[in-house]
């Protein structure tokens, strides 16, 4: 049961996304897109019910266990919320002009070709299908965050697909080592497939190993937006259509975040943890820094979210950093959490600056008097970004700083609270600004749409539950995942 | 052949990657860094035949074919096509001068040699000085990109990293899956006509090359 | 060809050769470009023409010139000649006595082209201290490239005599090249124009001034001493070719005295033909490169030079 279901996941968002090509109705293609979604989760729900209950299970080149299936879950959810939400934004970007109607059909196919390629990013077991499955990610969005089709959207997304593409084929590289490490010990025709390479992980030679993690590091590190490569992740994010940046901030970066997880266990099982843990706390410090000053001094909005990203992305990387049965649950934990709360916040914003016609942050003031609602979820959804309790970003950054003083990484976690009190600060006075005071004159004054505040909801609802209490079959499944990673 | 002479076979070419890569940075005109990149290509070729024959991997041969039609034939003459389309000016003023940029590649060589004669047991699961100049081209070709402004060099920067890329993967022993490597050169051929069509469409919209767009900033 | 030692007479014969050859080969490569241009060209044997009309003629000097200015092309010949004795034509292996190494070869090769620059200077033209201050900014370019393949052929053979490298190269040929050899050749390749003054770094056709480097520095000769200058220039070039076949091209198989020497000096002659065609080809397919992007072409080999040499030692 939970072997077919392995090869049928991945299927579904593929048949769909050829099935959007029959037809140019915006009613059909969304309710194909939402049925679509609705079927993924379902499907996911049952094969996560099916791992809980009898364990990792494999089939060909793909595999689940408990780590792929955090990644998974988070993965479907989103992009139902996101379908959900496309219904509304759809209809409005139509009308303004911003999506042409007969353009539609590719739009949606590229979306579901799009899940469907990290779809099979998370199953892999094969990790040279991983790279394949995450360059077809890059070459969909990158059509994707073009979209539009004007000036900005193309130098997006000409810096993306460039700057990603040279970033995943440093991972390549990295994958040729491991393998090449691989093939040395087992002799013969090597393995790509990470769980037998994880059975022979210890006796892999340290130095090939130690050099593929550096280039893995800096490759899907790219891929994820750690700094110093995360200069094209603002322009993506920002340029995209606001579901796409929902997408892509909420999950695509947190599955090249797995890839990197996949070979921290390998470097440290090869090396042992603490230089695998060594490089991640680096890169996490870096990005949590280097991206403060930007989210500080930020006018887009959405830009400020992308920056945003580049710094959570450095939080996971620290809790991985960080190490150990905490600082590990944490950082998973965290992933979940910020691309919930992401996907929200791109989703708020993007109703608000549908509404008043600009990105920018100034000319957005007084929402909660033409938007109430919607000016609740950005309000909710800022508070958390934030690391307000008792919402879930609050919940996992405080784990990852428990795993931190555990490990007595002192300097990291000085810097670590202190970027976070600055965020917390900036954050809250850009939000408070865009959400009281005098509605500006440019307002659009329309009721606000159903289906976008539907799709919100469902995230602000997963967002509290999550901060405020933290389910058992969803801890049951974060430790068990944990584990995967420290073995 | 026996396997010294594989390895002198693979060093040579090696050492000749290596030229072509140097004649990459210091090309003056897209032209002439295409066709070195075309060469490249060649030779990858070339080596993957002779590493076949040396191994008896049957997959080395078909991976070696699709090299040579590919990358050294079909994506070249796509790029071309582009250049030609697009009556770019011939020629193209790197970031830093020629000589800065070649004095860079020079170091990076021989970081990359200092890093592998590091390893000690690499030798045996990668033929040859492939893993350096593997890794030297690889970080070269990122050079290129960095200190290009046009998009066609960008990519053929790109090329060239994963030349160097297939390199290495070509001489550890036994060579690395048939499925796994075609997968690659695929989404290679994919991403360059996304990146194709991109460039043509932002030249026809906006009359720029789409690598000198510097709007989004801060 | 004989391997071993090589006595004093045949290293005299030798460089007599060269000296003797050198015009010989420039002719060559001035016909072989008349042909790629589609004309006739002068006939093979017009420098030997060329330099008996110039012996036969007067000096003319200039009132400012010194009196150093007459040594000048006796001194550059001299120079030029010696490094020419350096050179194993049919011989490979050291010579019977210290005569000198590659180091050698190009230290006169530089004190030639120095004296050379400094009799432009000395006459106090103008096009003289254009072309010697042109020349100049290339030497540094071009003679630690030199060396740096010197090098790196002879780490392998543990010694820098020329001859002793050109045994050690052996009989066979692409094959045996280590992988550096290759970048060295490619250098030594993107070189010669520069060495021998040839398009793409210097036209020696020409008579413009902005576009002289090596015939700047000959305007104010005249006479018997543009003779030695031009002879001098040929025996440069011939040298040089001869340098890269000793370092690169295979010695040819070894054989008894009399028909050793022929077969040798037949390879030889073969082997100069080889280059003397690669260097009439670049002349025909490009243009003269501007003054400053010439740095920019030489180091390509410089740093063709400097990986062989990272190669060899790594």
């Amino acid at each position: 049961m939970a072997e077919t279901l392995l090869w049928v996941l991945p299927l579904v968002p593929t048949v769909t996304a050829l099935a959007m090509l029959t037809t140019g109705d915006r009613r059909i293609l969304s309710a194909i897109d939402v049925g679509s979604s609705a079927v993924l989760v379902a499907l996911t729900l049952l094969l996560a019910r099916e791992v809980e209950a009898g364990g990792p299970r494999s089939l060909g080149v793909f595999r689940v266990d408990d780590l792929g299936l955090v990644f998974l879950l988070l993965l479907v959810v989103l992009t139902l919320a996101v379908s959900i939400y496309t219904v509304g934004w759809l209809r409005q970007a139509v009308a303004v002009g911003n999506m042409k109607a007969e353009s539609l059909r590719s739009y949606f196919a590229l979306v579901h070709a799009f899940v469907a390629t990290m779809v099979v990013t998370v199953l892999a077991d094969n990790l040279g299908v991983l790279w394949i499955a995450m360059e077809g990610t890059t070459i969909t969005s990158a059509v994707l965050v073009g979209y539009h089709g004007h000036r900005h959207g193309l130098e997006a997304a000409w810096k993306y697909i460039i700057v990603t593409t040279i970033g995943i084929s440093f991972g390549l590289f990295g994958t040729v080592l491991v393998y090449a490490a691989a093939a040395d010990v087992m002799g013969g025709a090597g393995t790509m497939s990470w769980s037998a390479i994880m059975e022979v992980a210890p006796t892999l030679d340290p130095g090939i190993v130690r050099i593929g993690f550096i280039f893995v590091m800096i490759g899907y590190g790219t891929k994820a937006g750690l700094a110093p490569m995360h200069l094209w992740l603002p322009d993506a994010h920002s340029q995209a259509p606001t579901p796409v940046s929902a997408l892509l901030s909420g999950v695509l970066i947190k599955c090249a975040l797995l890839a990197i997880i996949r070979f921290q266990t390998i470097a440290a099982a090869a090396c042992g943890p603490a230089f695998a843990e060594e490089v991640l706390l680096v890169f996490g410090l870096i990005s949590v820094v280097v991206a403060t000053p930007f989210i500080l001094a930020q006018r887009d909005l959405k830009r400020l979210l992308g920056y945003h990203s580049v710094e959570h992305v450095g939080i996971v990387a620290l809790g991985l950093g960080f190490g150990g049965a905490v600082g590990t649950y944490g950082a998973l934990l965290h992933v979940v959490n910020h691309g919930v709360t992401k996907a929200l916040a791109f989703f708020a914003a993007g109703t608000a600056i549908a509404r008043y016609g600009s990105r920018d942050m100034r000319a957005i003031r007084g929402l909660f008097a033409v938007a109430p609602i919607g000016a609740t979820f950005l309000m909710l959804a800022a508070l958390s970004l934030a690391g307000v309790p008792p919402f879930s970003i609050f919940v996992s950054e405080l784990l990852v700083l428990r795993g931190g003083i555990g490990h007595a990484h002192w300097v990291a976690i000085a810097i670590f609270l202190v970027m976070v009190v600055v965020i917390f600060a900036g954050l809250l006075h850009h939000a408070g600004a865009m959400a009281f005071g005098e509605p500006a004159a440019a307002a659009g004054r329309e009721p606000e749409a159903w289906s976008p505040l539907l799709a919100m909801m469902l995230l602000a609802a997963i967002m509290v539950l999550l901060g405020l209490t933290i389910p058992a079959s969803v801890d049951g499944l974060l430790r068990r995942a944990t584990e995967v990673v420290i073995g | 052949m026996s396997a010294e002479s594989v390895y002198t076979i693979v060093d040579d070419l090696g050492a000749l990657l290596l030229f072509t890569m140097i004649l990459i940075l210091a090309a003056g005109q897209i032209y002439r860094a295409i066709y070195a990149v075309a060469a490249q290509s060649l030779l990858i070729a070339i080596a993957g035949g002779v590493l076949a024959t040396a191994t008896g991997n049957v997959d080395l041969w078909v991976i070696a074919g699709v090299t040579l039609g590919v990358k050294a034939m079909v994506l070249p003459w796509v790029l071309l096509w582009v250049v030609r389309r697009m009556n770019v000016r011939r020629e193209v003023e790197p970031v830093i001068p020629v000589a800065a940029t070649l004095t860079l590649a020079v170091m990076v060589v021989v970081m990359s040699f200092h890093v592998s004669a590091s390893l000690g047991s690499v030798r045996h699961a990668i033929t040859g000085n492939a893993l350096p100049v593997g890794i030297a081209l690889t970080l070269l070709g990122v050079l290129v990109m960095a200190t290009r402004k046009t998009a066609l060099h960008q990519m053929v920067g790109l090329f060239a990293s994963e030349n160097g890329i297939f390199f290495t993967a070509m001489a550890v022993t036994q060579g690395m899956p048939l499925i796994i490597e075609i997968g690659v050169i695929l989404d290679v051929i994919l991403a360059v006509l996304v990146m194709a069509i991109m460039v043509l469409r932002v030249r026809s919209t906006v009359d720029a090359d789409i690598a000198s767009l510097d709007r989004l900033r801060g | 060809m004989m391997t071993g030692e090589s006595p004093l007479g045949l290293v005299l014969l030798e460089m007599a050769l060269l000296v003797l050859l050198g015009p010989l080969v420039t002719g060559i490569i001035q016909k072989l470009k008349a042909r790629l241009q589609c004309r006739q060209g002068a006939g093979v044997l017009q420098p030997y023409r060329d330099l008996a009309k110039l012996f036969r003629k007067g000096t003319v000097q200039a009132d400012t010139a010194s009196g150093f200015f007459w040594w000048i092309p006796v001194l550059v010949l001299a120079a030029t000649v010696a490094a020419g004795a350096l050179v194993p034509v049919v011989r490979a292996g050291p010579s019977a006595f210290p005569l000198g190494d590659a180091l050698m070869l190009l230290g006169l090769l530089a004190l030639a082209r120095f004296l050379t620059a400094v009799g432009a200077l000395d006459a106090g033209g103008a096009f003289g201290g254009m072309g010697a201050s042109r020349e100049m900014t290339i030497a540094p370019l071009v003679e630690p490239v030199l060396m740096m393949v010197v090098f790196s052929t002879a780490v392998a053979a543990g010694t820098t005599e020329l001859g002793a490298l050109a045994a050690q190269r052996g009989t066979s040929w692409i094959l045996d090249w280590h992988a550096a050899d290759f970048l060295g050749f490619a250098a030594m390749l993107v070189l010669l124009p520069s060495e021998t003054g040839r398009i793409p770094v210097d036209n020696p056709d020409t008579h413009l001034e902005l576009t002289m480097l090596h015939e700047g520095m000959l305007l104010e000769h005249s006479g018997p001493g543009l003779g030695c200058m031009a002879l001098a220039s040929h025996t440069r070039q011939i040298v040089t070719l001869g340098l890269v076949s000793a370092l690169f091209f295979p010695v040819a198989a070894d054989g008894a005295d009399a028909t050793g020497l022929l077969l040798g000096a037949g390879a030889f002659a073969a082997k100069i033909l080889v280059l003397a065609t690669y260097l009439a080809l670049v002349e025909s397919s490009y243009a003269k490169l501007r003054l400053f992007r010439v740095p920019q072409y030489l180091a390509i080999g410089f740093v063709c030079a400097l990986t062989a040499l990272a190669l060899r030692i790594l």
